[in-house]
């Protein structure tokens, strides 16, 4: 349970850290906080040549307004967004997810950028971002490119990163006043890998949906128009609209074979919109 | 080795580490420290919980090269603290502890629940804790010791502090060091993958496996000429991402290799499987075993096809079922889901490359570097849990 031997790097700052990723050509492994990437190095299925720690770097562990959304640095732990060290765009739906995922010993380590590069399913900001409408901002010595965080996450433990390229900050739009969050996962234990999690959010106002069914093992469904989970118009009558047919469809189409499985995504998904109504 | 400087309770140290000595072993083995206990070592079982910069923290997946600069408090370290006696008393007088292996990471997550709780909410108390297990006392001397020293301090007008106190933000530990900070590359001993025989066809037994799963494939080729094609292992040896032949496979039994990548994870299973066929029904059986060096994990599969026609028989349903048990290390991770999810890429790749191959196109000709176990990787796969299901499918398993 000891890690095989890797050579370790601190880069000072965040150009030095993506010239050193280029120069790596892949046969590096980025750190920040360590807590998906620690168990799986002590277990020795991970074992990079060189680790590249970037968990120091200052222009990673910044979060501020800018515009109609927070910039949120992908060396934020879920610990700082729990615990309202950095500002709150999302009317305390971000500091709810945060304060659910893992244990607090790991929460004070790991980092949401962390989180998506490692692109586990059944992790919480996988499922929760891409329904908050949130975008990805990816790094590498040719500049930036953004990327919706639904494009981002590509299947089971697979990203849209390509070599030389990091996570270095994820845009999260201001939720409308109108707008109504509901975040529920499912686990038979807390702090738990989530046997199934849903996202919702809800405008009735606008008559508009998304909803996200995540924990299926892969990437999740992202229904960035989700109108149809409401008989095609998204009324205040939501709750009761909500046709848990459709959802079943939906999974089955994304091969989830197994009913027991398939009743619990969607008893979540009503709780989650249960939740927003 | 990297130079890291530290503050363990209150006491500066210097020292060189290796980069992967994690920080529970640098306190244990270069300090003395024992007090910090190791369970699980990947981050479930809380008995390394300690505190980096004043937050609890997990050290068996932190590693001490990452924390030049922190200040680390062991349970040794709060002999003095005012909360950590309450709850030593507590722990006391509530029969909170039997055997005392949980205990010190118990001790420092009931501390920052102290700290930072309103109220002595037994539900709050309890998701709080349920990153330290404890197989002794069944929680309920934990809970109320933590609750009784909750009430008291609030009692007594102690107000909880938000945040622990906290205001730097990102991970526990990092940024107080020097900056650009580089480890020497530490010798890293070639990767050892002795060449491990791969059991005979006789030696392959049926067994049962842990988890069963169907997938299926459609092939743009009448199903007497896919067939003809899963007989030719070497031609689905190439048709499957990551897989070698090791050895000259015949008809009936195949050994190879297969490269399965899983995010970060990359494991080659090495083994060999024996093949049965039936023409007169159009199915086959693959039947496997195979390891991985590297984790330490090994696998045995299963992959039963049966080739329905369809489109009037110009295109080929070949229909899975997919079989497996998974041991060691991986077993750790692979959850069935991904396991599944895994094959269902794999079986599209080579469901692909099996088409490309059947048309005869110029592509037929591009394979991979590696290519070919048509058994052997299936059973590989299904080690793996990458069990695709189509040909791969077959093949692996």
């Amino acid at each position: 349970m000891k890690a095989a031997p890797f050579a370790y790097e601190r880069p000072s700052d965040l150009n030095a850290a993506v010239a050193l990723i280029a120069e790596a050509d892949g046969a590096a492994k980025i750190i920040a906080g360590g807590q998906s990437l620690g168990p799986m190095l002590n277990l020795r299925l991970v074992q990079p040549e060189l680790i590249i720690d970037i968990a120091g770097l200052a222009e990673l562990k910044q979060a501020g307004r800018s515009g109609d959304e927070l910039l949120i640095g992908a060396c934020i732990t879920h610990g700082d967004i729990e615990d309202g060290r950095i500002p709150d765009v999302t009317r305390s739906a971000m500091r709810c997810v945060a304060g659910a995922i893992a244990y607090r010993a790991v929460r004070n380590r790991g980092t949401i950028g962390g989180s998506l590069s490692h692109a586990d399913p059944a992790a919480d900001w996988v499922s929760a971002l891409p329904a908050l409408g949130a975008k990805v901002r990816l790094r590498s010595i040719n500049g930036v490119r953004d990327l919706a965080v639904e494009h981002f996450i590509r299947g089971a433990l697979e990203t849209a990163l390509q070599p030389g390229e990091i996570v270095e900050a994820v845009r999260v739009p201001v939720m409308r006043p109108s707008a109504r969050w509901g975040y529920v996962k499912a686990c038979r234990k807390p702090g738990e890998f989530a046997h199934a999690i849903a996202a919702v959010m809800i405008d009735p106002e606008r008559g508009a949906a998304c909803a996200v069914i995540g924990a299926i093992e892969a990437a999740p469904i992202v229904l960035r128009d989700a109108a149809s989970l409401f008989g095609g118009s998204v009324t205040g009558n939501f709750r009761r609209q909500f046709d848990a047919r459709v959802a079943e469809a939906l999974l089955v189409e994304a091969g989830l074979a197994n009913a027991a499985d398939r009743h619990i995504h969607v008893a979540v998904l009503r709780r989650a919109i249960d939740e927003a109504a | 080795m990297t130079e890291i400087g530290i503050e363990v309770n209150a006491r500066a140290v210097k020292a060189w580490v290796e980069p992967r000595t994690h920080l529970a072993d640098f306190l244990r083995d270069h300090l003395n420290l024992t007090g910090t206990h190791l369970g699980c070592e990947h981050g479930v079982c809380g008995a390394c919980t300690l505190l980096i910069d004043g937050m609890p923290a997990r050290s068996c997946i932190t590693f001490a090269a990452a924390c030049d600069g922190a200040h680390v408090t062991t349970i040794e370290g709060l002999d003095d603290d005012e909360i950590a006696t309450e709850l030593r008393s507590a722990f006391t007088r509530e029969h909170a502890l039997q055997c005392g292996y949980c205990t010190p990471g118990m001790l420092i997550s009931a501390r920052d629940l102290v700290l930072r709780l309103d109220a002595a909410n037994e539900r709050d108390i309890r998701l709080g804790l349920a990153g330290n297990l404890c197989r002794c006392t069944g929680y309920v001397g934990i809970v109320r010791a933590v609750r009784s020293v909750i009430e008291d301090r609030r009692k007594r007008g102690i107000r909880p502090v938000l945040s622990a106190g906290r205001e730097q933000l990102g991970p526990v530990g990092s940024g107080n060091g020097a900056r650009g900070s580089r480890a020497q590359v530490s010798s890293r001993p070639a990767n050892v993958e002795a060449p491990e025989r791969a059991s005979s066809a006789a030696a392959i037994p049926d067994f049962v496996a842990d988890k069963i799963f169907e997938q299926h494939v459609t092939i743009a080729a009448p199903p007497a000429e896919v067939f003809a094609m899963f007989g030719d292992i070497k031609q689905i040896a190439a048709c499957l991402p990551g897989a070698s032949l090791t050895a000259e496979p015949t008809p009936e039994h195949v050994e190879g290799l297969i490269e399965v990548r899983l995010g970060p994870i990359s494991a080659g299973f090495r083994g060999s499987a024996r093949i049965g066929r039936d023409a007169s029904t159009m199915s086959g059986r693959i039947v496997g075993t195979g390891n991985d060096q590297r984790s330490r994990s090994s696998t045995q599969g299963e992959i039963r096809y049966h080739l329905v026609p369809i489109e009037q028989g110009a295109a080929t349903r070949v229909e899975l079922s997919i079989g497996y048990s998974l041991q060691g290390m991986l077993a750790q991770i692979a959850r069935e889901g991904l396991v599944r999810d895994l094959a269902s890429r794999l079986t599209a790749e080579f469901a692909r490359n099996l088409e490309r191959r059947l048309s005869g196109t110029a592509e037929s000709q591009r394979t991979r570097p590696a290519s070919p176990v048509d058994g052997g990787a299936l059973l590989f796969d299904v080690l793996r849990g990458r069990v695709r299901a189509i040909l791969r499918g077959l093949l692996r398993r």
